[in-house]
C-alpha cells in the first residue's frame, strides 16, 4: 500500500513570464515572422541613423538635396548610390529621410486608431443600449465612405502635407477598430468572471480595466499590427497622387510619382531610367511586406483559435 | 483470437504531435470486439477512448497519427476467419469500409450534421458513396418497360458497369493482398504497398458519366436516380421512428431538435447496414429522457439491423444497462475487460475498483470515495503502469515497468502488477494470435 | 423575422446612413472658402467671376451651416449636382461620361478577383503546409503589400516600355474615331461590349488589349485578401465536426473537401466579396491613374488636384451609395445562401 503521489508539479516560473516566453518561442520558430522583424528592425535603424548616415543639407532635413536642375534622372553613381529622380533629388536621400517619414504615418496613425478604437469600442460594448446604438451607427457612416476619394476630399478641404494624410487617415481608420474591440468586448463580457467581479463590489472601470481589456484585446491588437501596412500603402498612394507632402520632400510616395514620365526611356535604351521607378517602390513593398509579416506572425501566436495546438 | 471476432486493435500506439510537444494517447490498447455483442469503452475524459475508435477507422484528426501496432477487422459473412489489417491499408479501402461495414455517431449531432445541406441529402450520401450500385440497379428495373428514357438507360448501364469492373479488379487485388496480410518480409511489405497503391488508384467510373454528370443540363438524367436513393432515405427515416420523414428530408439541421438529429445520425450510420456500429458517448449531450430513447433505439437497431455496438462512455449506469462487455480504459491503457456483470461483482483493477466506487448507491450512507489526484498530462506520462500515482495498491515494479494484459479468470482480462501472469500461460496477450491460428 | 420586415428594416438603416454620410460630406465642405464651395452651387455652362460672387450671395454660402445644408440636399434631390471644372460640364454629364469606363474595369476585375481568390484560398487550405500552400502564401503576402502605383508602373515599364504590350488608355485613337462615328450604336457606353453588339471585334480587341494590364494589376494587389480569408475560413470549415462524419460515412476527398468543407467555408467570402466590388468602384482611383484610363477615379484624382469641389463631393456621395446598396444585396444574398438565416 502506498499513499498516492501528486504527479502534478507547481509551475517553477510565474504564469505571465511563462506566456510570455511561450509566445516568444513561438514566434521565433516561425521563419516569416523572423525575416518581417528583421526588415522592421533594419528600417528603424535606418530612420534612427538618418541624421548620421546622410547629414541634412537644408535646415528642414526633410528636404532633399538635389544637385543641379537637369530634368533627367542621373543613373546611379558615386556621389548618387542609387541615383537621381527627375529634377536630380538625391535618392539616398530620400529613401532614408522617407523611413522616417514612413514610420511617422504608420506608428501616429495605428496609435491613434488604437486609442480611440479601444475608448469607443469599450464604452460601446460594455454599457451597450443607446450608446451603443449611436456609435454603431456612427461607424457604420464612416464605412460607407470611399476610403482614398474621401481622403482626397479632406486633404483637399484642410490642405496637403504629411501632417494633413496623417490627420485624414486617422479620422477615416478608427472604425474598424471600433467594432472589432466592441465584439470581442460582448463576447468577454457575458462570461461568468465578469459577473463575478461585479457581484463582489468591482466599479464598472475597474471591471473594464482589468478584466475586460486584457481577454478581448487580442483581436485589435492584431487588427493593429495587420493594419500599418495598409496604412503605409494609402499613404503612400496619397503622396503618389500629389496630395502628401510638398514637392521635393523625401517622402516614398512622391519619389515614386516623379518616376512616372520616366518609365519608358529612349528607343535605344528602354529601361534607361529604371532606377527611379523601381527603387522608392521597392522599399516602400520592402517596409510593408516586414509589417505584414510581423502582423501575420502576432495573429498567429495570438490568435486564439490556432494558438494551442 | 476467439472464433468471433469482429474487430480487434492490438498494441496500438496514436501520438499527436502538437506544439507543446507530443502527446501519447494510446499507449499499447488492445481491445476485442465480438460479433453481435454490445460492447463498452469506459473512462475518464481524455482516457483515449476516442482516439482509440477513430484510430480503428483511421479518422484521427491531424497531427495525430497511428505510430505502431495493427488493427484487424473481419468483415468477410463467409470466412470468418479472414482477417484484414487495417493500419497499412489504403484510403480507399477505409473509404469503402467506412460508413459502410463500419459506421459510426457522435457526441454532438448538431455539430455532426453539415448546417448548410438539407438532412434528405446527408443520408443520401450513405447510399451514393456505397450502394450505388443497387440504386443503379432499382433505378434501371424501374425503367423497364417504359418507352423511351434510352439515353438516361444508356447512362445508367454505362455507370453500373464500371462499379461491376471495378469490383472485379479490386477483388482480383484483394484476393492477392489478403494472404499477404500475416507476413512481414521485406518482400511482403513492398508488394502489399503496391498493391494499396493499386487499390487507391482504381476508379470506378466512365469517363462518358462523369461529364454527363457535370454538364448543366444533362445532369438532369440523374433525377431518377435520386428519386430511387430519396425512396430508401425516406423508408429509413421513418423506420427509426421519425415522424412524417418526407418533410424532415427536405429540413435542415438547425430546424429539429437534438433528439431528432441525434436519430438522423443513427440513421446515416446505418443506411448500409454496417456490421459494427461505433457509438461514441451519443447520449452524453442531451438530456435524460432523449437519452432513453436513443439507448432504446440503439438496442432494437442491434436486434434487427447492425452485428455489434461500440458503446463509448463516461457513465457507468448506461454500462450496465446495455453492454455485453467492457473495457475501462485510463489515460491511453487498458485496465480491464470483463463481462459486465463480472466486472461490476469483481473488480480486479484498482482504477475500477475506485470508479465503482465513487458512484452513489441507493444503500449508501457514507461519503463518496474519490480517486485522489488528477488524470497525467499524456506528454510526460507516468512511467511504467500510469495509474501507479494514484493507486492505492502501488508496488515499486509499477513504476517501472508496465503491466502485461492477463486473463486472470475466464475472459476476464487484467492489466496490472497485482495479478501477474496466470501460471502456465505463455501468451500473456492471447489476443496476439493473428491469422496464423 | 420575415424576409420583408427584414428588407424594409434594411432600407431605413439605408437612409440613415447616407443621410449620416450626406452630413460628413457637407461638414468636409463647409471646411472649404465659399470661393471653392460655390462651384457645387452652379447649374449653368458658363461662370464667371462676378456671377461667383452674386451666386455666394444669393446662395447666401455665409448663411449658417444648417441652412446651408437644406438647401444642398434639396439640390441634390432635385438633380443638381453643380458644376465640375475639371470635367468643362455640369457634373451629372461628367459622370455619365466617365462612369462606364470605370464600370468596365470593375465587371472585369471583380469576378477574376474573387474567383481567384477561391481558387488559391481552397488549393491552400486543402495543401496546408505542403509546397503548395507556401507558394500560394508568398503571393498572396508579396500580393498585399506592394503598392498598387509601383506595380502598375512596373507591369507597364516592362510589359509596355520594353514589349511595346499592352498601351495605356482605354482606346487606340482610331478605334475612338471609329466609336464617335455617327453608325456605331452605344448601347450601354461599355467598349467590349459595344463592340460585340455592333459585330466589330476589331474593336472589341482592342478595347480589350488595354484592359488586360490594369485587370491584372488590380488581381495581384486584391485577391490576397479573399485568398486568406478563404483559406483560413476552409481550414476552420474543416475542423468541424460534420467534416469528419462525414470521413466517417467514407466519403472521397474531393467530396469532403469540396462539397462539405468550401460551401459552409463560403459563406463568408459573400461578405467581403461584395465589399470587394464596393472598394474596386472607389480604389480604381490609382490603376486609371497610371493606365489613363478616364473613368471617376482618374475624375476624381484630378479634381483633387484642381480643388474641383463638385466633383469631389459628388463621387464621395456616389460611391457611399453604391456601398451601401451593395451591403444590401450581399446580405440578402447571404441570407439565402445559409439556410440557417433563411429559415429562421
Amino acid at each position: 500500500m502506498g499513499t498516492p503521489v501528486q504527479t502534478v508539479t507547481p509551475p517553477k516560473v510565474h504564469p505571465r513570464l511563462d506566456e510570455f516566453l511561450f509566445t516568444a518561442r513561438r514566434f521565433i520558430k516561425n521563419p516569416l515572422s523572423v525575416i518581417g522583424l528583421s526588415l522592421i528592425l533594419v528600417f528603424g535603424v535606418i530612420a534612427l541613423l538618418a541624421p548620421v548616415l546622410e547629414p541634412p543639407k537644408y535646415p528642414d532635413s526633410f528636404k532633399m538635396p538635389h544637385s543641379g536642375w537637369k530634368i533627367e534622372p542621373s543613373p546611379p553613381s558615386a556621389e548618387h548610390p542609387l541615383g537621381t529622380t527627375q529634377q536630380q533629388y538625391d535618392m539616398l536621400y530620400g529613401m532614408i529621410w522617407g523611413t522616417r517619414s514612413a514610420f511617422k504615418i504608420g506608428v501616429l496613425v495605428v496609435a491613434a486608431n488604437l486609442l480611440i478604437g479601444i475608448l469607443l469600442g469599450a464604452v460601446a460594448g460594455y454599457f451597450g443600449g443607446a450608446i451603443d446604438e449611436i456609435i454603431m451607427r456612427v461607424t457604420d457612416v464612416f464605412y460607407a465612405i470611399p476610403f482614398l476619394v474621401m481622403a482626397m476630399a479632406l486633404v483637399v478641404a484642410i490642405g496637403r502635407g504629411l501632417k494633413a494624410v496623417i490627420i485624414v487617415l486617422i479620422i477615416l481608420e478608427w472604425p474598424s477598430y471600433t467594432r472589432v474591440l466592441r465584439s470581442d468586448i460582448l463576447v468577454t463580457r457575458n462570461k461568468d468572471f465578469i459577473l463575478a467581479s461585479r457581484a463582489s463590489g468591482a466599479s464598472h472601470l475597474r471591471v473594464i480595466l482589468t478584466h475586460i481589456l486584457p481577454n478581448a484585446m487580442y483581436s485589435v491588437l492584431i487588427l493593429a499590427s495587420l493594419n500599418i501596412g495598409a496604412t503605409i500603402l494609402t499613404a503612400a498612394a496619397l503622396s503618389f497622387l500629389g496630395l502628401g507632402s510638398d514637392t521635393g520632400v523625401a517622402d516614398w510616395g512622391q519619389i515614386v510619382s516623379m518616376g512616372r514620365n520616366w518609365i519608358v526611356g529612349a528607343p535605344g535604351n528602354r529601361f534607361a531610367y529604371w532606377y527611379t521607378v523601381f527603387v522608392p517602390g521597392f522599399v516602400i513593398s520592402l517596409f510593408v511586406l516586414g509589417w505584414n509579416l510581423l502582423g501575420d506572425a502576432v495573429r498567429d501566436v495570438f490568435d486564439p483559435k490556432v494558438r494551442r495546438r | 483470437m476467439p472464433q468471433d471476432t469482429l474487430a480487434t486493435t492490438q498494441d496500438l500506439f496514436t501520438n499527436f504531435y502538437t506544439f507543446e510537444g507530443v502527446v501519447r494517447a494510446l499507449n499499447g490498447v488492445n481491445i476485442v470486439v465480438r460479433h453481435g455483442e454490445t460492447y463498452g469503452l469506459v473512462g475518464e475524459s481524455g482516457c483515449g477512448k476516442s482516439v482509440t475508435v477513430r484510430s480503428m477507422m483511421r479518422i484521427v484528426q491531424a497531427p495525430g497519427k497511428i505510430d505502431s501496432g495493427s488493427i484487424f477487422v473481419f468483415l468477410n459473412p463467409e470466412d470468418r476467419l479472414k482477417a484484414i489489417e487495417i493500419v497499412h491499408r489504403s484510403e480507399a479501402y477505409m473509404e469503402s469500409i467506412r460508413g459502410c461495414d463500419i459506421s459510426m455517431i457522435f457526441q454532438e449531432p448538431a455539430a455532426a450534421l453539415n448546417p448548410v445541406l438539407s438532412i434528405g441529402e446527408q443520408v443520401a450520401e450513405s447510399y451514393r458513396f456505397h450502394l450505388n450500385d443497387r440504386m443503379l440497379e432499382e433505378t434501371l428495373k424501374a425503367l423497364e418497360g417504359k418507352r423511351g428514357h434510352g439515353l438516361q438507360r444508356a447512362l445508367f448501364r454505362r455507370e453500373l458497369a464500371a462499379i461491376h469492373r471495378r469490383d472485379a479488379r479490386l477483388q482480383r487485388i484483394d484476393n492477392e493482398l489478403y494472404p499477404l496480410d500475416g507476413r512481414d518480409d521485406p518482400e511482403a511489405r513492398s508488394r502489399k504497398a503496391q498493391l494499396s497503391r493499386m487499390r487507391d488508384r482504381t476508379g470506378g467510373t466512365d469517363a462518358l458519366v462523369q461529364v454527363a454528370r457535370r454538364f448543366p443540363f444533362l445532369r438532369l438524367y440523374r433525377r431518377r436516380l435520386e428519386r430511387t436513393v430519396h425512396g430508401h432515405v425516406v423508408e429509413l427515416l421513418r423506420s427509426l421512428g421519425i415522424p412524417n420523414p418526407e418533410n424532415v428530408a427536405e429540413r435542415y439541421p438547425h430546424e429539429l431538435s437534438g433528439g431528432m438529429q441525434q436519430r438522423i445520425v443513427i440513421a446515416i450510420a446505418l443506411a448500409c447496414h454496417p456490421t459494427l456500429l461505433i457509438a461514441d458517448e451519443p447520449t452524453s449531450n442531451l438530456d435524460v429522457t432523449i437519452q432513453a430513447q436513443i439507448v432504446d433505439l440503439i438496442k432494437q437497431l442491434k436486434k434487427t439491423a447492425i452485428s455489434s455496438v461500440l458503446f463509448i462512455t463516461h457513465d457507468l449506469g448506461l454500462v450496465a444497462e446495455t453492454c455485453d462487455r467492457v473495457t475501462v480504459m485510463y489515460a491511453g491503457d487498458v485496465c480491464e475487460t470483463a463481462a459486465v456483470k463480472e466486472l461490476f461483482k469483481r473488480p480486479l483493477h484498482p482504477y475500477t475498483k475506485g470508479l465503482l466506487n465513487s458512484v452513489p448507491k441507493v444503500e449508501q450512507a457514507e461519503e463518496l470515495a474519490m480517486i485522489p489526484g488528477a488524470v497525467p498530462n499524456l506528454i510526460a506520462p507516468p512511467t511504467g503502469c500510469r495509474f501507479h500515482p494514484r493507486c492505492p495498491s502501488r508496488m515499486p515494479i509499477c513504476v517501472t515497468e508496465k503491466p502485461a494484459v492477463v486473463e486472470h479468470t475466464a475472459d476476464h482480462w487484467v492489466a496490472c502488477h497485482l495479478y501477474p501472469k496466470a501460471a502456465g500461460s505463455e501468451r500473456s496477450d492471447p489476443e496476439r494470435s493473428g491469422p496464423h491460428d | 423575422m420575415s424576409l420583408l420586415s427584414y428588407i424594409i428594416r434594411r432600407l431605413f438603416l439605408m437612409i440613415f446612413v447616407l443621410f449620416g454620410v450626406s452630413l460628413l460630406v457637407f461638414t468636409v465642405m463647409m471646411l472649404m472658402p465659399p470661393g471653392m464651395r460655390v462651384a457645387a452651387y452652379v447649374t449653368s455652362d458658363r461662370v464667371t467671376p462676378e456671377m461667383m460672387d452674386a451666386m455666394i450671395a444669393k446662395y447666401g454660402l455665409n448663411d449658417p451651416a444648417p441652412v446651408q445644408y437644406i438647401r444642398w440636399i434639396g439640390n441634390l434631390l432635385h438633380g443638381q449636382f453643380g458644376y465640375s471644372i475639371t470635367a468643362s460640364a455640369p457634373v451629372l454629364t461628367g459622370f455619365m461620361q466617365f462612369f462606364p469606363t470605370t464600370l468596365e474595369l470593375v465587371l472585369y476585375a471583380a469576378p477574376l478577383i474573387i474567383l481567384v481568390g477561391i481558387f488559391l484560398g481552397t488549393i491552400g487550405a486543402v495543401h496546408k503546409d505542403e509546397p503548395l500552400d507556401h507558394g500560394t502564401r508568398i503571393f498572396a503576402i508579396i500580393g498585399y503589400s506592394l503598392p498598387t502605383f509601383w506595380l502598375g508602373l512596373l507591369l507597364m515599364m516592362i510589359l509596355y516600355g520594353f514589349a511595346g504590350l499592352f498601351p495605356p488608355g482605354s482606346l487606340s485613337n482610331s478605334a475612338h474615331e471609329v466609336v464617335n462615328a455617327p453608325g456605331y450604336h452605344q448601347y450601354t457606353h461599355l467598349l467590349t461590349i459595344d463592340a460585340i453588339l455592333n459585330w466589330r471585334w476589331d474593336i472589341f480587341w482592342d478595347a480589350f488589349y488595354r484592359l488586360i494590364l490594369p485587370t491584372v494589376n488590380l488581381v495581384i494587389i486584391n485577391s490576397a485578401l479573399i485568398m486568406r480569408l478563404m483559406r483560413s475560413s476552409m481550414l476552420e470549415s474543416l475542423g468541424q465536426d460534420y467534416v469528419m462524419t462525414a470521413r466517417a460515412k467514407g466519403a472521397d476527398s474531393r467530396t469532403l473537401y469540396l462539397k462539405h468543407a468550401r460551401r459552409n467555408a463560403m459563406l463568408p467570402v459573400i461578405t467581403v466579396s461584395g465589399l470587394t466590388f464596393a472598394g474596386l468602384m472607389s480604389g480604381a482611383v490609382i490603376t486609371e491613374t497610371i493606365f489613363d484610363r478616364k473613368g471617376i477615379g482618374w475624375w476624381t484624382a484630378r479634381a483633387a488636384l484642381q480643388l474641383d469641389v463638385a466633383a469631389i463631393m459628388f463621387n464621395v456621395l456616389f460611391l457611399g451609395v453604391i456601398y451601401v446598396v451593395i451591403n444590401l444585396i450581399v446580405d440578402l444574398i447571404y441570407a439565402y445562401v445559409d439556410p440557417r438565416v433563411r429559415l429562421s
